[in-house]
């Protein structure tokens, strides 16, 4: 007995929390509807719906769960019933009860659905008694053409879209990286642009050159450092590597002779 | 007045250092680059119609022939410059554009941002910007022509545009050769450094135009280098 009280007892703390989590999330939406309403998008709004029914199936495993004694079948008793208005439920209920009264008390407690949702089904199942046989059977007739018509819409765009985007796949490739590679190199070195210069005709004459750091630079002599680049075929990425050339032949010739 | 003048001088660097101090100044270009093959291009500039800002008077087009010019100073790297002119409006003003090194972050090599950020600065000049050049001690190192199409969206710049070789310094219509089956398609945008939300959005902008265009950040210096001219 005591066993299953204390089972009880787990189970609803585990309940109780996950309804928590459940409230506060749907606050945090109902707040995002009120406030960011112009920056709420659809991508969002919706992984936000389906961390609410994440939510809600959490719950139903727990309330399916073997050892969650079935709580339906114990009873919630009212023992004392207050008309005063009480600050410890108002702040327990986040305002919406101010009081354990009489009035209230049956709709909080009930089994059943909120007495207004009691009322609009009864009104519909007065109607559908209302209704005989031979009309009912008519409009789930109607009502089951229109379902299926709408379904046969539906399965038939899936599959032209799906076709359609599976010839575009089929399309294969629509960009190539080789020529991503190509055009930038292009754009930013001006690799496969520069011009095979005729030497001392170099249509940018050297002898303009009064660049400050030309003749003070250790290799090279100063016209010659900016006919470099044009004087090599290609000159791919012409600056860089014509120095660091340099300098490793110069150190090679160094070696040898000095030791 | 020679006094007069040095102070209005003063004044105005005082201003623009000020500017650069408080990082005001949108000298810095955010960029992913890729290409389009030209069986594709219409269904991008298809989709581009459809995701820019200019839904109404379509793209824009353009026909420009850039000429790009380093000097060597004291440093290992020369300065390049960049001179752009229009060719479909022999009018408009030439423009001469400074591009830094992309900046690399340190130790992870720059992995950290999702775009290249790379300084950049542009200024509106006269046609004798080249004469201007070639007599500071520029060389000319390299031409091309660039034809294709501009969109925006917000402050992001999208390029599709065809890189042409000049044939022997004219820009003559006939006689272009273009460096390859595919169009260049540049995402980029200007801005104030350290900006990092700015790659996120053009992140995310690439996103939408996958798989038709892959929008990365290249760097230049690990292109394979076996390519062909």
């Amino acid at each position: 007995m005591q066993r299953e009280e204390k089972q009880l007892e787990s189970s609803l703390e585990s309940v109780v929390m996950k309804l928590n989590e459940i409230k506060s999330q749907l606050v945090g939406m109902l707040f995002k509807i009120d406030h960011d309403r112009d920056s709420l998008n659809w991508p969002t709004f919706l992984d936000n719906f389906a961390l609410l029914s994440g939510q809600f199936s959490a719950i139903a495993k727990v309330l399916s769960h073997d050892k969650t004694p079935p709580i339906r079948n114990l009873t919630v008793l009212p023992l004392i019933l207050n008309p005063e208005r009480e600050e410890e439920l108002l702040r327990l209920t986040e305002g919406r009860v101010p009081a354990f009264t009489h009035d209230l008390v049956p709709d909080y407690l009930r089994t059943k659905q909120e007495p207004d949702v009691e009322h609009k089904l009864i009104q519909l199942e007065h109607k559908a008694a209302s209704l005989s046989y031979d009309a009912a059977q008519k409009q789930a007739a109607t009502f089951n053409k229109v379902i299926t018509h709408v379904l046969d819409i539906v399965s038939k765009a899936r599959e032209e879209w799906e076709s359609e985007a599976g010839a575009r796949g089929g399309t294969g490739q629509t960009s190539s990286l080789t020529d991503t590679h190509s055009l930038v190199a292009a754009v930013g070195m001006g690799r496969g642009l520069k011009m095979i210069m005729p030497g001392p005709g170099a249509p940018v004459g050297p002898g303009m050159m009064v660049a400050p750091g030309g003749p003070g630079r250790p290799v090279g002599p100063g016209p010659g450092m900016p006919m470099g680049p044009g004087g090599q075929p290609m000159g791919m990425m012409g600056k860089n590597p014509s120095g660091i050339k340099t300098n490793i032949k110069a150190a090679a010739a160094i070696h040898p002779y000095s030791r | 007045m020679s006094q007069d003048w040095g102070g209005t001088v003063n004044t105005a660097i005082d201003n623009l250092t000020s500017a650069l101090r408080s990082n005001i100044i949108p000298n810095q270009e955010y960029l992913l680059q890729g290409s389009v093959l030209d069986s594709a291009v219409e269904i991008l500039l298809h989709r581009l119609r459809g995701l820019c800002d200019n839904v109404d008077s379509g793209p824009e087009t353009f026909h420009d022939h850039e000429m790009c010019f380093s000097i060597r100073g004291n440093q290992t790297q020369p300065l390049l410059l960049r001179v752009r002119r229009a060719l479909d409006f022999p009018d408009m003003p030439y423009q001469l554009r400074y591009i830094g090194q992309p900046e690399m972050e340190m130790g992870v090599g720059d992995k950290a941002r999702p775009t290249i950020v790379r300084s950049s600065i542009d200024v509106a000049c006269s046609c004798t910007v080249v004469e201007f050049l070639t007599e500071m001690g520029c060389r000319m190192d390299f031409e091309y022509i660039s034809r294709g199409y501009m969109f925006r969206k917000g402050r992001m710049k999208i390029l599709v545009s065809k890189i042409f070789k000049m044939s022997q310094g004219k820009p003559s219509d006939s006689g272009v050769e273009p460096i390859s089956q595919s169009y260049l398609v540049e995402l980029s945008i200007l801005a104030p450094g350290g900006q990092d939300v700015i790659g996120e959005d053009m992140k995310a902008f690439a996103e939408q135009l996958k798989p038709l265009v892959q929008l990365e950040k290249i760097d230049y210096k690990r292109l394979p280098l076996s390519m062909a001219p």
